[in-house]
């Protein structure tokens, strides 16, 4: 069962979830503030870290950020509003999926059941791995590298760059991103994908303003190449 | 409604005040009317030689004529020199006697006269007739005429009146008492004068036509 | 149509055109009387002058000349040619009635314009005196003189001459036309120019009142601020101020009104907002109650899963009401996506299980429409949910576009209708007026449903956002019908 890194300032929050999520098996420390949270992250290594984006003193945006300067950690936000600002800011500092509160255990185990799941490896005659100009894809070791250095790709990224190169050339519709890369419902928010996108570009690309391998088709979605 | 009616008042009130306003323009006629005096004119009548005649106008007045009895002098009347006219006693110093102006009257308007539309109403007398004429007191003047007064109408009687007034010098506001051939007598006096003040009459208030104030026994 | 007419009726006969006639109509009346007044003075004036230099100057003619007693009419004739030359303040033709001589300086020896009463006149007074006779248009001066002269001393006797004079007044008549055209040509103008302060003070009224206008206007039209500049002291400046008082009045009541919907707005937000900690935590451990039930006595039992559901439906009603908070904030976004409405309708009725019989569809395939997906998901489930609870199975989601007031070539308006029927009793007329209303309860002895009251309410929000409309009605063979009609737009994605 999957190690999860609750940092929440609410008690009854915490306690609720941490409660109901140890009830399903997981394995839950819960931290009242965002220092207490980094400070626990590397002696408890979680798989995952559940970040309440209302903090006092540090908030959710900054430690996300600084969680991302140096990991691949998957991040669930938790927001309270529900806002379009806030998820928009969670997004943006890297965050790979929200849940709004309140929500049911099932539902927060849901979504970490999707963040940590690992793509399926496409076909079995696919190459380990592939080279798209500078871009070199290595799909069993989950690494990419640009012109031999490598890239660190939160989760969200990496899964939705394996999804769109899989299938070269082919457009996805926001909606079916976010049913196979994040598991969520046909009608959940496509701000997800679009901020994801946003993160990968600002990795992947020599020129965000001209993208070469994520290209926007306006109307219809996304797709990988053509180069 | 109340407004249509305010405004149909209004209306009324100014084609009420434009309409003696704005009518009669231009000149339009009037009555006669009356501005000041006769004209006085000069007819030139020297009372010590020239004698006044009144003779019928054809609208019924009286006309007075000027006779002169001095040729020489005369200005005019140059044509009245006709020999035999000028009368027996000649040229005499004062007016000229009654007697001859009444005979001048009786013998009738000339052609001069008549060419001017007058006439007489006395009748025609023998050139022999007298005619005796005497001053009484109190400016009353009698005179014997050769010829009878019956029959004479008022014209006629005028015409002796005045002649005889005038004739005796002044005003002509002498009474005159008339006797004929007949023994009838009339009294009268002329009446024709305006000049009751001795000046042109400008602004005496109208007047009657001159007739004959009466006829009496 | 009436009150147009009654409008432009209003304004030929407007307050500017009523000022106008005033003005004009005093103008013209104090113009007319005056020229007319004038006039009259100055005619009687200017004719008095004519006539009394007429008759001196043709009495001191007269008087000038000599006469004989007869008088000839040769000397008669040459007497009134001397006269005639020496007419005043015109040319004057002479005549003279004496005896039976009827002798003039012209060519007729009786003149046509001396009347009868004039000839009465001289001959019953000696008096000079004249009368103004208009003959064929003109005007003549007839002067009647008669002549008297010096018998004796005091002696003055009427010489039987009777001397007339007949003078044409031309010239008066052109000096009087003159005048009655410099009356006229002084009024037009003077009327002219009292246009200008008439204009000028209709202007002065109607400024204000246009400002007036424009004022009531644009309150009309939500600018409350709007306030009238007060000048002078007049009664419009009065009608100013109160005006700017009235609105200064009605503004702060609609801003107290504002500021207090606003406040209950924020203060439906701000509990919600407040609720959802709580609820969060609550939420988050009622698996924990449920599956602990079990091993309880009894009645704890019951406790516990009622807090466990009950919890679970509050949950449901604080974010419905978070929804609406945000549509009265209009803080609501449309985040549209062209998508496949059928395979969009499938997904909501999968995701909330209604895949059995009691949920028909007719979903024709190759229907796209920009719709935001989760917004879209909202009102589907909504208006099925609704339909299920109050009407009855089965129900039956319909799709279909229409092509609003289309023509042969030309599209018109696409809009996509999507229906949701069922087969229950159908809606009260009564309460279809009220049916998206919040928490409006169809009837009075449920008190609550399994909705929080405000799924048909967030439903019609959303429609709009969408730019679409939504109504409620009855079918023929009884049963609930919702109607959603949104606009495809489906343009943008074919470029």
């Amino acid at each position: 069962m999957p190690r999860v890194l609750l940092i929440e300032d609410d008690p009854s929050v915490r306690e609720g979830v941490e409660l109901g999520l140890r009830r399903r098996g997981h394995e839950v420390r819960a931290a009242a503030t965002g220092e207490a949270g980094l400070a626990a992250l590397a002696e408890f290594r979680p798989d995952l870290l559940l970040l309440d984006l209302m903090l006092p003193g540090m908030n959710g945006v900054q430690v996300c950020r600084q969680v991302r300067e140096h990991s691949q950690l998957p991040i669930i936000m938790l927001t309270a509003r529900g806002d379009d600002f806030d998820v928009v800011i969670g997004l943006e500092a890297g965050a790979d999926d929200y849940i709004v509160k309140p929500a049911r255990p099932e539902v927060i185990e849901a979504r970490i059941r999707a963040v940590l799941r690992r793509l399926d490896d496409s076909g079995p005659g696919r190459p380990a791995i592939e080279v798209y100009g500078e871009l070199t894809i290595d799909r069993a070791g989950l690494t990419v590298t640009k012109a031999g250095r490598p890239l660190t790709l939160a989760p969200s990224e990496l899964k939705l760059l394996l999804h769109l190169a899989a299938a070269p050339e082919q457009v996805f519709s926001r909606q079916q991103l976010l049913e196979h890369v994040w598991e969520h419902s046909f009608t959940a928010d496509a701000r997800l994908v679009d901020a994801c996108v946003a993160r990968l570009r600002g990795k992947i690309e020599d020129e965000v303003g001209s993208p070469r391998y994520v290209q926007t088709l306006r109307g219809f979605g996304y797709r990988f190449g053509p180069l | 409604m109340i407004r249509a009616r305010t405004r149909r008042h209004a209306a009324a009130v100014a084609v009420a005040a434009a309409v003696p306003l704005l009518g009669g323009c231009g000149i339009r006629g009037t009555d006669v009317i009356e501005a000041g005096g006769p004209a006085s004119i000069q007819a030139f009548v020297n009372p010590d030689y020239d004698m006044l005649l009144f003779f019928r106008s054809p609208d019924g007045g009286l006309n007075p004529v000027v006779r002169t009895t001095v040729p020489s002098d005369a200005v005019f009347g140059t044509e009245y020199l006709v020999s035999g006219e000028v009368e027996d006693s000649g040229v005499t110093e004062g007016p000229v006697p009654t007697e001859k102006v009444v005979r001048s009257l009786l013998a009738g308007p000339r052609e001069k006269d008549r060419a001017a539309g007058l006439s007489t109403s006395l009748p025609a007398v023998r050139a022999g007739g007298t005619v005796a004429v005497e001053r009484s007191s109190g400016g009353r003047v009698t005179a014997r005429l050769p010829l009878a007064l019956k029959g004479l109408d008022s014209t006629a009687l005028r015409q002796l009146t005045c002649t005889i007034a005038y004739s005796q010098g002044g005003d002509g506001k002498a009474v005159v008492e008339l006797t004929g051939q007949d023994g009838a007598t009339r009294s009268d006096t002329c009446g024709l004068d305006l000049g009751n003040t001795g000046n042109v009459p400008t602004e005496t208030e109208p007047r009657a036509r001159p007739t004959p104030s009466g006829t009496t026994g | 149509m009436t009150s147009g007419e009654q409008r432009s009726r209003v304004r030929v006969f407007g307050l500017r055109a009523r000022l106008l006639l005033a003005f004009l109509v005093v103008a013209a009346i104090s113009a007319g009387t005056t020229a007319a007044l004038t006039y009259r003075e100055a005619r009687s004036a200017l004719l008095q002058t004519a006539q009394d230099t007429a008759v001196t100057s043709f009495r001191d003619r007269v008087q000038q000349t000599g006469f004989s007693l007869p008088l000839p009419r040769e000397d008669l004739e040459g007497v009134l040619r001397d006269i005639a030359r020496m007419g005043k303040p015109h040319p004057w033709v002479v005549f003279a009635e004496y005896g039976s001589i009827r002798a003039s300086s012209g060519e007729n020896p009786v003149s046509t314009v001396i009347t009868p009463e004039l000839r009465r006149a001289a001959r019953a007074n000696p008096h000079g005196s004249f009368e103004r006779v208009v003959k064929d248009g003109v005007p003549y001066l007839t002067i009647a003189m008669p002549t008297v002269f010096k018998a004796g001393p005091d002696s003055v006797l009427p010489s039987g001459i009777v001397l007339y004079a007949v003078m044409r007044m031309t010239d008066e008549q052109l000096n009087v036309d003159a005048l009655l055209m410099a009356g006229r040509d002084g009024a037009l103008p003077g009327l002219a120019v009292a246009l200008i302060p008439g204009l000028i003070a209709a202007r002065s009224v109607l400024r204000p009142v246009r400002k007036l206008r424009q004022a009531a206007l644009s309150m009309g039209s939500g600018r409350l601020d709007t306030r009238i500049p007060v000048r002078g002291s007049d009664e419009l400046a009065d009608l100013a101020r109160t005006f700017n008082e009235s609105t200064g009045q009605l503004e702060r009541s609609v801003r107290e009104l504002r500021e207090a919907e606003e406040r209950a707005r924020r203060f439906a937000s701000d509990v919600s907002h407040e609720l959802r900690t709580p609820l969060a935590g609550m939420l988050a451990v009622t698996e924990v109650l449920d599956e602990d039930a079990d091993g309880l006595d009894a009645d704890t039992a019951r406790a516990v899963r009622l807090i466990s559901a009950e919890t679970g439906k509050l949950a449901v009603l604080v974010e419905d009401l978070m929804e609406i908070s945000r549509f009265d904030a209009r803080a609501a976004e449309l985040n549209a996506d062209e998508v496949d409405v059928a395979e969009a309708i499938r997904k909501t009725l999968q995701n909330r299980h209604w895949t059995d019989d009691r949920v028909r569809v007719e979903l024709p395939d190759g229907i796209r429409a920009r719709l935001d997906p989760r917004r879209f998901d909202v009102v589907i489930a909504n208006l099925v949910g609704n339909a299920l609870r109050h009407g009855g199975a089965p129900v039956t989601v319909s799709l279909h576009t229409e092509h609003l007031g289309a023509e042969a070539h030309s599209p018109g308006t696409a809009v996509l209708i999507t229906e949701v029927a069922d087969s229950g009793p159908g809606i009260q007329p009564a309460v279809l007026p009220h049916i998206f209303d919040r928490f409006y309860k169809a009837d009075a002895a449920r008190t609550r449903s399994a909705g929080s009251g405000l799924g048909l309410a967030i439903t019609l929000e959303n429609v709009k956002l969408h730019g679409g409309t939504i109504r409620a009605g009855n079918l023929p063979g009884g049963g609930a019908v919702f109607t959603v009609e949104i606009p495809l737009h489906t343009e943008e994605a074919d470029g």
